[in-house]
């Protein structure tokens, strides 16, 4: 679950600040499916950087601020436990971020060795989530040999792989063509079919108009609309 | 730790090398020179010191006792001196040994010696070496304090010599070696920064999936203290042959050690294991502190 009460992110002080969100509350549900929408600069990527904890939000003065993550209270949260909380969450990239001189099983494995899995689960779990995703016949594939849609899927495989309680998909579908788009996000909401909350950041309208959800609209760092499409 | 984390880690840290081989080759080498010299500058201080050690055993500190003491007090006066602390050893030298010794140096001055006739008109003398030429002044002081002592010819200058060449060596040893240690400092860190720049991405993807700081510094600790201890080692045998080398060269110019008072250098094969464990030593820890420094400042969960 994901809950932000009151919250507001400052970059800079005095003349120079700019206010990326301002006064933002949200409540996502576990197992909900979201998208996240707004143009350029209007505080979406701020929203993830603070649900990651990269960044913090602005102390308010009377105390009513409060952003709890998948059970994580991230105002008290210590930075020694923040790979806890990063844990619960997969992420997915515009750029889809795989390690180019690993093949497609090493980089899904990756997530596991990063964080200290077992190695009996590495090799039971990996092949397990790659054959998910439909990339058996790609397993033991360098990822430049593979399509933008299929490399998003193994990025896709990679944020699955360590059953986290959030996925968050960053702009995923930006770098690919429309109907591979459309595949990649049906292939988000049929992970959420199995119970995974999945946040979608993007600026593609269209795309949720076509798969239709809960649309939170971001506008200059304060929700301008939340609702069922 | 799981045993298969370690031993990922440790591929991690053995990949690492091999994917930024330039630089690792080029921080090995420099690596490998720096204790190179750090293990020459020891070694060629220790045999300064040595020699100056070997010098110091040849110093010689003359007595001469006034005429109005007798033979018994002479004798107590012996004993007194062989009973001080600092006074390695004691001879007696009688004044008519003096005598005979420069009348054989004076060979051209006969008339003068005749003239003399066969009574010396020398002092009875004690000869005494020091054993800590840096408390000479004070063993000094306690003899001059004795009865019936005219004179005492101490080789002054030639002490403060060597006191200023110790000073010298070890105000020279400690800055070359503080020089050398933060140099190595400074290559393990760039390497350090260059590795870490090479895997941007991979770190970023370990950040974002969970990876504790701990996880993510562990190949770069490994990459560093594989390096320190093979330029350790390399360094090592370069210093067993090479030092061999030198001695070997070096021991054809006996005539002028000797007169230099110089009577051999250290044999290495003494203390070759403790140059090894030593480089080794400085090297893995060298390279592994300044990696972890590094990584301290780039890499950041």
């Amino acid at each position: 679950m994901v809950e932000l009460r009151n919250v507001s992110v400052t970059y800079g002080s005095g003349a120079n600040a700019v206010h990326a969100l301002n006064n933002v509350s949200l409540k996502i549900n576990d197992g909900e499916f979201t998208f996240v929408v707004g143009e350029s600069g209007a505080g979406k990527s701020t929203l993830i950087k603070l649900l990651i904890r990269e960044i913090s939000a602005d102390e308010s003065k009377d105390g009513s601020t409060a952003i709890n993550v998948n059970g994580f209270d991230l105002l008290r949260l210590r930075q020694k436990d923040v790979p806890k909380l990063r844990r619960t969450i997969g992420f997915v990239f515009q750029d889809y971020k795989l390690i180019n001189n690993l093949n497609v099983y090493d980089n899904v494995a990756f997530v596991l060795r990063s964080i200290d899995a077992p190695a009996r689960y590495i090799r039971k779990r990996v092949p397990q989530v790659i054959g998910l995703l439909g990339l058996q016949k790609k397993i033991n594939c360098m990822t430049d040999d593979l399509s933008g849609g299929e490399q998003q899927r193994v990025a896709i495989a990679r944020a699955l792989v360590n059953n986290p309680q959030l996925i968050i998909a960053d702009e995923p579908t930006g770098n690919l063509d429309p109907r591979t788009s459309a595949e990649i996000v049906k292939l988000l909401k049929e992970i959420n079919d199995r119970g995974t909350t999945v946040m979608i950041v993007t600026h593609e309208h269209g795309l949720v108009k076509h798969i239709g959800g809960r649309v939170i609209n971001i506008r200059k760092g304060e929700i301008s609309h939340d609702m069922h499409i | 730790m799981r045993i298969n984390s370690a031993a990922y880690l440790f591929k991690q840290g053995i990949r690492n090398i091999w994917n930024n081989r330039i630089m690792s080759l080029a921080s090995f080498c420099i690596m490998t020179v720096s204790l190179l010299i750090v293990g020459f500058a020891v070694l060629f201080f220790a045999n300064i010191n040595t020699f100056i050690g070997n010098v110091e055993d040849k110093n010689e500190v003359i007595i001469f006792i006034s005429d109005d003491a007798g033979e018994e007090y002479i004798t107590e006066l012996g004993e007194k001196l062989k009973s001080m602390d600092n006074v390695s050893s004691v001879s007696f030298y009688s004044k008519e040994e003096a005598f005979e010794d420069i009348k054989k140096d004076m060979t051209d001055a006969e008339d003068i010696f005749s003239y003399l006739g066969d009574e010396s008109p020398l002092p009875d003398a004690y000869r005494i070496r020091i054993a800590d030429i840096e408390k000479m002044s004070s063993t000094l002081m306690m003899i001059n304090s004795l009865d019936h002592i005219e004179k005492v010819k101490a080789p002054y200058d030639f002490v403060s010599i060597l006191r200023g060449l110790k000073t010298i060596t070890t105000i020279v040893a400690g800055i070359i070696l503080t020089a050398l240690v933060l140099v190595s400092f400074v290559i393990i860190s760039n390497t350090t920064r260059a590795s870490v720049d090479m895997r941007k991405r991979e770190i970023s993807i370990m950040k974002y999936v969970g990876a504790t700081n701990f996880f993510i510094k562990v190949p770069f600790f490994v990459e560093g203290l594989v390096m320190g201890i093979c330029a350790g080692a390399v360094a090592a045998l370069f210093t067993f042959l090479g030092y061999d080398s030198i001695v070997e060269l070096l021991s054809s110019e006996t005539v002028l050690f000797n007169a230099m008072g110089i009577s051999g250098f250290i044999p290495i094969e003494g203390f070759i294991g403790y140059i090894t464990v030593g480089y080794i030593a400085v090297g893995a820890v060298i390279s592994a502190v300044g990696t972890v420094l590094s990584t301290r400042k780039y890499v950041r969960v």
